[in-house]
């Protein structure tokens, strides 16, 4: 009966879009980097910590409100507990698992049974428990037991907190664990150094009655402080066996120390390749809108140099590592993945929708060009994707593969040279405005339904008269273009008006024109 | 005077382009190969071809061609041969009219100094043709018609005659858009050594013989208007 109830609440919370949606903002707020609210609820907790750590140092010399104390003691803590319980709760989908045991059990036409659907439960959660950020996140919320004085100490654990909410932090401890095997052997190397040092320098002076050493503490206090080369002086060995003792542990810990930062170094040096490749994944994740070049070459490189002129910035994929080294060198954002693997994209979180301008497939080889289109087309329908064609017998294979623009050089040289043979100035003409190698330039003005009775008076004002030209109109709905259009003609939203003109002179008419549109 | 004959050097893709769309502006087109193995894939595709090397002797084309009907096509594979081949050809035709192709900006340079008239950058054409198609689709689309399509609008260079009504003319004074529903893009003036301007650049120019307009429209209209010009 129990099991039925269970099953049935578990069924109910997954097809509750409401629960569903709360949990998933829940887990973006706390787990998801990319979730644009993250950012906010880290300072807000990194804020907690601080302040939480202050009003301890504070506490100290001075004496607080009860407000301060009550908000230390009780809000934080308890704004800490919520963390930690949401954390638990969203880690893991218990309705889920419960549902797979049920159809599991339904399946092989067993009953079902409760208890080890909540055993499963139960080990995920523990798992979280378990894991060491979560024991930090405990240990943080102690001083809610503020009563227990020694758990006031555990204020310092919220500062621990903060590998939570920073990347940085996270990244140095993931640097140094990858050296775990070898900052053990120092640690264990160490604590028997200072286990022999202490039993001898302990047998050595304990007996003398001029040595400060009395103790097995004081013997342990001054190896670590001499092995560490601090060396305070407040115990130092007067018998001639102590100090050959102290001789020999002032080398071992030179040696502790070099070994120490060897370890650190030779880490860091290991991940500096894949910090440095994090960090420019991270940069393009941040991006909010690029163009995405699949593969490095003498045209990627011309590309590059046209669209540069924009302000969208461009992210190549290259899987060289030696043309990705040269796309490096231009000083280029460029990543060293394969452009034909969905796993490229799933890895660098691409958001196609939000985050792609257009593809541009300009591989060397137009079988690459259609494998990776297929890639592309089998994540997202919608991103626009634009292809070099090598040769035009494999045109039609590109239209199959999903690439919206193709472009074949050849094609575009022997047109080229038609109207280079026949009408030299009018190609000179064209060629001149397309490369943008003057200030006059063609443009394109998005227009709005009814602004036409701005448009065609600002046309005529002297700063513009003669000094614009409007090659044609664009109608947007049924694709057809008006070539010079009369004063009447009308706009509707997203008709496109084609104009000819010196680039300061278009950008002032836009401006004017989106100004007076407004008013 | 109008150039009736066409040289092509290189047998490769582009060249294979080029023959395809300058069929119908030429009275005879002639294909020069460097190899006998670029000589049989032309013959397979249907072109006769003659061989030829780097040499300076050009007598083969100066006995058969009048060279001021002359264009010609250097279209080989390899930059640094081309730029031979330009160079080679400049040095011997003054008024020979050479296009030639160039893989990269570096080779465009070299290529002007060998003395082509005009260089078709191969990669700059093909990434300025990506950028507008992702910058100004329908710019690209509007220019691609303009030049490139046989029926509607097209782009037209009229070169003034000795009797056209035109001669003595402003450019202000005459309405392209409103009287013979043109557009002038650009003008070459004679008068400057062919300096090139564009309409919207505002200068008033005075119209003289043996100045190109440019003008943009549709076809028929500008065959009319060149009728006009004509006188």
């Amino acid at each position: 009966m129990l099991g039925k109830w269970i099953v049935d609440a578990s069924y109910f919370l997954q097809s509750c879009h409401p629960y569903r949606n709360v949990k998933n903002t829940v887990y973006n707020l706390l787990e998801n980097n990319r979730y644009r609210y993250k950012k906010i609820f880290d300072l807000v907790m990194i804020g907690l910590i601080f302040l939480s750590v202050y009003i301890l140092i504070r506490q100290v010399k001075h004496e607080l409100s009860d407000g301060w104390i009550f908000f230390n003691n009780y809000v934080i803590s308890f704004i800490f507990l919520v963390e930690y319980l949401l954390r638990l709760w969203v880690h893991g989908d218990a309705s889920k698992i419960i549902i797979e045991r049920y159809e599991n059990d339904l399946f092989l036409h067993r009953p079902f049974s409760f208890w080890k659907a909540f055993e499963a439960v139960a080990i995920k959660k523990i798992e979280f428990i378990r894991s060491p950020s979560a024991i930090i996140d405990f240990l943080a919320i102690l001083p809610f037991f503020h009563q227990l004085r020694m758990f006031r100490i555990f204020i310092l654990f919220r500062v621990v907190k903060l590998f939570r909410y920073t990347k940085s932090l996270r990244r140095l401890v993931s640097i140094l664990s990858s050296k775990k095997f070898e900052f053990i052997t120092l640690i264990v190397f160490t604590l028997i150094v200072i286990f022999i040092a202490s039993v001898l320098i302990y047998v050595m002076e304990a007996n003398n009655p001029k040595s400060p050493v009395n103790t097995l503490f004081d013997a342990v206090y001054w190896s670590v402080v001499t092995i560490f080369t601090v060396g305070y002086g407040d115990i130092v060995p007067v018998t001639s066996e102590g100090r050959i003792v102290a001789m020999v542990i002032i080398m071992l810990g030179i040696a502790v120390i070099s070994f120490a930062t060897s370890i650190v170094v030779s880490a860091f040096t290991e991940k500096l390749n894949e910090i440095k490749k994090d960090k420019w994944v991270d940069d393009v994740t941040r991006l909010k809108r690029f163009y995405l070049i699949c593969g490095f070459s003498s045209l990627s490189l011309e590309v590059i140099h046209r669209l540069a002129k924009g302000s969208i910035p461009i992210v190549i994929l290259e899987n060289d590592p030696i043309l990705y080294e040269q796309a490096k060198e231009h000083g280029f954002m460029a990543l060293e993945y394969n452009p034909s693997l969905m796993e490229t994209y799933t890895h660098l979180k691409i958001n196609f929708t939000h985050q792609i301008e257009a593809i541009l497939l300009l591989q060397e080889s137009d079988v690459e060009n259609v494998f990776t289109a297929l890639t592309i087309r089998e994540m997202t329908k919608h991103v626009p994707l634009y292809s070099i064609l090598h040769h035009l017998e494999h045109r039609r294979k590109l239209q199959m593969a999903g690439i919206d623009v193709i472009i074949n050089p050849h094609e575009l040289v022997g047109l080229m040279g038609k109207i280079l043979s026949s009408q030299p100035v009018a190609f000179e003409a064209i060629h001149t405005l397309r490369s943008e190698q003057t200030s006059i330039v063609i443009d394109e003005i998005v227009l709005t339904e009814g602004s036409e009775s701005i448009f065609y008076p600002l046309l005529k004002e002297k700063l513009f008269v003669r000094r614009l030209s409007v090659l044609g109109l664009y109608h947007h709905k049924n694709r057809e273009f008006r070539f010079n259009p009369k004063n009447d003609e009308m706009f509707r939203n997203g008709d496109v008006a084609i104009i000819l003109g010196d680039r300061i002179l278009i950008n002032e008419f836009k401006s004017i024109l989106l100004r007076r549109g407004i008013r | 005077m109008r150039r009736t004959h066409a040289l092509i050097f290189g047998y490769n893709e582009y060249s294979k382009q080029i023959l395809a769309q300058i069929g119908g502006n030429y009275r005879e087109i002639t294909l020069f190969v460097s190899n006998s193995e670029e000589m049989s894939a032309a013959f397979k595709e249907g072109w006769s071809a003659e061989l030829f090397d780097l040499g300076d002797d050009w007598s083969v084309i100066e006995e058969r061609f009048d060279i001021r009907l002359l264009t010609t096509f250097c279209a080989l594979a390899n930059d640094a041969e081309n730029v031979f081949l330009t160079i080679s050809l400049r040095s011997t035709f003054e008024s020979m009219l050479i296009i030639a192709l160039a893989q990269n900006h570096e080779s465009t340079l070299k290529m002007k100094s060998a003395g082509a008239d005009k260089v078709m950058p191969v990669l700059q054409i093909a990434a300025n043709m990506i950028g507008d198609m992702i910058t100004k689709p329908n710019v690209t689309h509007v220019i691609h018609d303009l030049l490139y399509e046989d029926e509607g609008l097209g782009v037209m260079e009229v070169k003034i005659e000795q009797y056209s009504p035109l001669i003595g003319k402003y450019l202000h004074d005459i309405d392209f858009g409103s009287d013979f529903d043109l557009i002038l893009l650009a003008i070459l003036d004679h008068e400057r050594e062919n300096s090139f301007s564009f309409a919207v650049q505002g200068y008033n120019h005075h119209i003289n013989k043996d100045d190109v307009l440019v003008l943009m429209g549709d076809k028929k209209k500008l065959a009319l208007f060149k009728q006009f010009a004509r006188g």
